[in-house]
């Protein structure tokens, strides 16, 4: 495959992020910045996800944990040792890396739902250590963040500068996903996905390949994790329970975790559809309940691939043959 | 046609100008004030009494000609916004009240977490921000509320958890005894485990120690437990005389007819619970029961103004909850900050700061709340214990005047 038809994949993705980039010049409202900041840090963290569902097969419903390492992570050098921003970002990359790989060794021997529990179940075990870590997490009610966030002398504390940094990481999230969708790696993770006997059949060591994209995705996680720490200024265990983690492997099959704009549509949809419909959390989760029985049913790589399937369907000559993005005709 | 249209235009322009300096008067005479709470969501049972509270207190003082500060007399405007329970939208909404709508202060949310997270936009910009979370004890010190400090706009509406939890304990303790009719000497405190009950509890428990209890164990449930029997089974091996369910009201209604079916002791106290949902929902019990308001009960009150105050309440709308009385931790707190406006002369933050630190205000839940030097809160709380035949007795229990020590 030309490096040229791969490239095709991801400018989509970084021309409606140039775009999104641009959304401060027409004054959008503080509250939609706001909003379109935490749907910015999800974003990331969906990225990792989408390499962990969407490459390799595996879903973790944990996924808010490795964020929270990220984030504690950025608290408590912050606190500790007076570490900013900047240097946070690989320190908690790697850090929730590292608890990815301590938690994927045991619960990738098994595979299938047996995973997804055990990943819930990592989930609510890092809330119950969180809340019970005396001052050393701040217990139950959390962790302060004052250090202040400047590049090159230029504080970007200012909810518009934050907002195009996230802009900036939701662009490098995308750009390393589709160099892990497109590399050898990727191929190989696309290969367990689709018949892992027949990979270990080829050589490939199956669960050191998976174990490495739940590290992987737990990189994705923890620069999340860092910039939501940096966002909110005060993180606490609720805020990486359960149902955190439940919204984003929501947003990652609402949105398709195979293509690039997945991560995009899912983080956005479920960030913002319950503003412009105004709704109450109740009817958003009886939304978001039906939008998945949807997509799984007649979606089921998603509301992007879905759309683009149509869009060939009503448009193109090729609507005669079944379609797939260049990054899954590349992985069979 | 035409000079009909032109006709039209210049009645047209003629009005605009006339009516411009009244809406510029309008807009410039009014005070933008915000409220954050959740009113859907996880937290909508105490979330909703935030609105309806500050909502009575806007009215009332609008309907009262508003707010003379200086020379000019001002109308209050209340902005309300739901934070779905969730703190990316509680987030969102304060940037829009700070930096879109510019309010000059701020109440709420009722959850610890959102609050500080909001404080950090607050605080900065000059907003006078009240939220009824005893937890802020954790921020508000010396240094954070000078001038200067990151909170000095931040004011806690109530009571420090050591006074509230000490007027609780004493309360309950003193209600019960005679009628359970033998001293009380061993308590065992079952706790919602997470933010709130873990940080509430550790005071109570200090509490009830300060009043000669013996305290075998607290034992905490996860947070939405509906079956209570594992822990209540282990409270009723220790054999306790007094059974404390802390500290989210709804989840003690689900625990108490488990408790009572199994017998785990001869008396129990509901935190947050109040007597007006107990007669609502018919609630009876073989044993004594007593129950606390967050300040002052609207079922049962031994407080002479809170029948005004909740008839004025719920006739406006709001629902009896058993958190309504929450709302008293948001009310009283706008009309003080009136009176601070009208005293400082200015809305200037730092002179109504300044002015809310030296008045005493005369509310529903005291005839002298002040604010001490770490901008915090002292009153009473409100006890109440319904015998086995019905009968209900409060009483408003005063705070400790020190923290009992550990």
């Amino acid at each position: 495959m030309p490096a040229s038809h791969s490239f095709r994949s991801l400018l989509p993705v970084l021309i409606l992020l140039v775009l999104l980039a641009l959304v401060p010049l027409l004054s959008p409202s503080n509250r939609f910045v706001s909003l379109a900041i935490s749907a910015g840090i999800n974003v990331i963290a969906l990225y990792g996800l989408s390499v962990l569902f969407g490459q390799t097969g595996i879903l973790s419903m944990g996924h808010a944990a490795l964020v929270g390492i990220g984030a504690y992570t950025a608290a408590i050098l912050a606190r500790d040792f007076n570490i900013g921003f900047w240097l946070s970002i690989p320190l908690a990359g790697i850090m929730a890396a590292i608890v990815a790989a301590l938690i994927g060794i045991p619960s990738l021997r098994v595979s299938g739902h047996h995973f997804v529990i055990m990943t819930f179940a990592f989930g609510q075990l890092l809330a119950i250590i969180l809340t019970n870590g005396g001052d050393y997490t701040g217990a139950a009610s959390g962790l302060d963040v004052q250090q202040p966030v400047a590049l090159f002398g230029l504080s970007i504390d200012v909810l518009t500068h934050y907002y195009l940094t996230v802009v900036f990481f939701v662009a490098l999230s995308a750009i390393a996903s589709w160099a892990i969708i497109n590399s050898r790696y990727g191929r190989t993770l696309r290969a367990i996905r689709e018949n892992e006997k027949l990979a270990a059949s080829l050589g490939i060591n199956v669960g050191r390949h998976k174990i490495g994209a739940f590290i992987v995705s737990g990189v994705f996680a923890g620069v999340s994790g860092v910039l939501l720490a940096y966002f909110l200024r005060h993180i606490s265990p609720s805020q990486f329970s359960s149902f955190p983690s439940i919204y984003l492997a929501l947003m990652v099959m609402i949105g398709g975790a195979r293509l690039l704009l997945g991560p995009l549509a899912g983080g956005i949809l479920v960030a913002f559809l319950p503003e412009l419909l105004n709704l109450d959390p109740v009817q958003s989760r009886i939304l978001y309940g039906v939008c998945l029985i949807a997509v799984i049913l007649l979606l089921p790589n998603g509301l992007i691939a879905g759309i683009i399937a149509g869009w060939h369907k009503m448009f193109d000559r090729r609507a005669a043959q079944p379609s797939e993005p260049a990054v899954e005709r590349e992985g069979k | 046609m035409k000079s009909v249209l032109l006709r039209g235009a210049v009645v047209a322009l003629f009005l605009g100008a006339v009516a411009y300096p009244a809406l510029a008067q309008d807009a410039a005479d009014t005070i933008k004030i915000g409220v954050v709470a959740a009113e859907s969501g996880a937290f909508v049972s105490a979330g909703h009494t935030l609105p309806a509270g500050v909502g009575l207190a806007v009215k009332e003082i609008n309907d009262e000609g508003g707010i003379k500060v200086g020379d000019k007399t001002y109308k209050l405007e209340l902005l309300k916004r739901d934070d779905r329970t969730d703190i990316s939208t509680a987030i969102a909404a304060t940037q829009e009240l700070v930096r879109d709508e510019k309010v000059a202060a701020i109440f709420g949310s009722e959850t610890h977490d959102f609050t500080l997270a909001m404080a950090k936009i607050t605080q900065p910009a000059k907003v006078l921000h009240f939220a009824g979370n005893s937890t802020l004890a954790k921020v508000l010190t010396d240094s954070s509320v000078a001038s200067g400090g990151e909170d000095h706009y931040l004011f806690q509406t109530e009571p420090q958890e050591f006074q509230r939890s000490g007027s609780t304990a004493r309360g309950v303790l003193k209600l019960l005894e005679p009628l359970v009719g033998h001293p009380l000497k061993k308590s065992v405190l079952i706790v919602g485990n997470d933010a709130t009950g873990q940080f509430l509890s550790s005071y109570y428990l200090a509490a009830l120690k300060s009043e000669g209890q013996e305290v075998p164990d607290i034992i905490f449930y996860p947070p939405d437990t509906t079956d209570f029997s594992p822990f209540l089974t282990r409270a009723k091996s220790l054999k306790p005389d007094v059974v404390h369910f802390w500290y989210n009201g709804d989840s003690t209604l689900t625990a108490l007819p488990q408790a009572l079916e199994l017998g785990v002791a001869p008396s129990y106290f509901l935190f947050g619970v109040d007597p007006g949902i107990w007669k609502e929902q018919g609630l009876s019990a073989d044993v004594p029961v007593a129950m606390s308001c967050v300040p002052v009960c609207w079922g049962e009150s031994s407080n002479p103004k809170a029948k005004a105050y909740f008839d004025a309440y719920f006739a406006a709308g709001a629902p009896k909850g058993v958190t309504s009385s929450v709302s008293l931790l948001y009310y009283d707190y706008v009309h003080f900050l009136a009176e601070a406006w009208e005293k400082a002369g200015s809305l200037d933050p730092d002179k109504t700061v300044e002015a809310l630190k030296t008045l005493h205000h005369k509310g529903v839940v005291s005839d002298d709340l002040a604010f001490n030097a770490t901008h915090q809160v002292t009153h009473a709380t409100e006890v109440c214990a319904a015998a086995p035949g019905g009968d209900i007795t409060c009483a408003m229990q005063e705070p400790p005047a020190d923290a009992p020590k550990q």
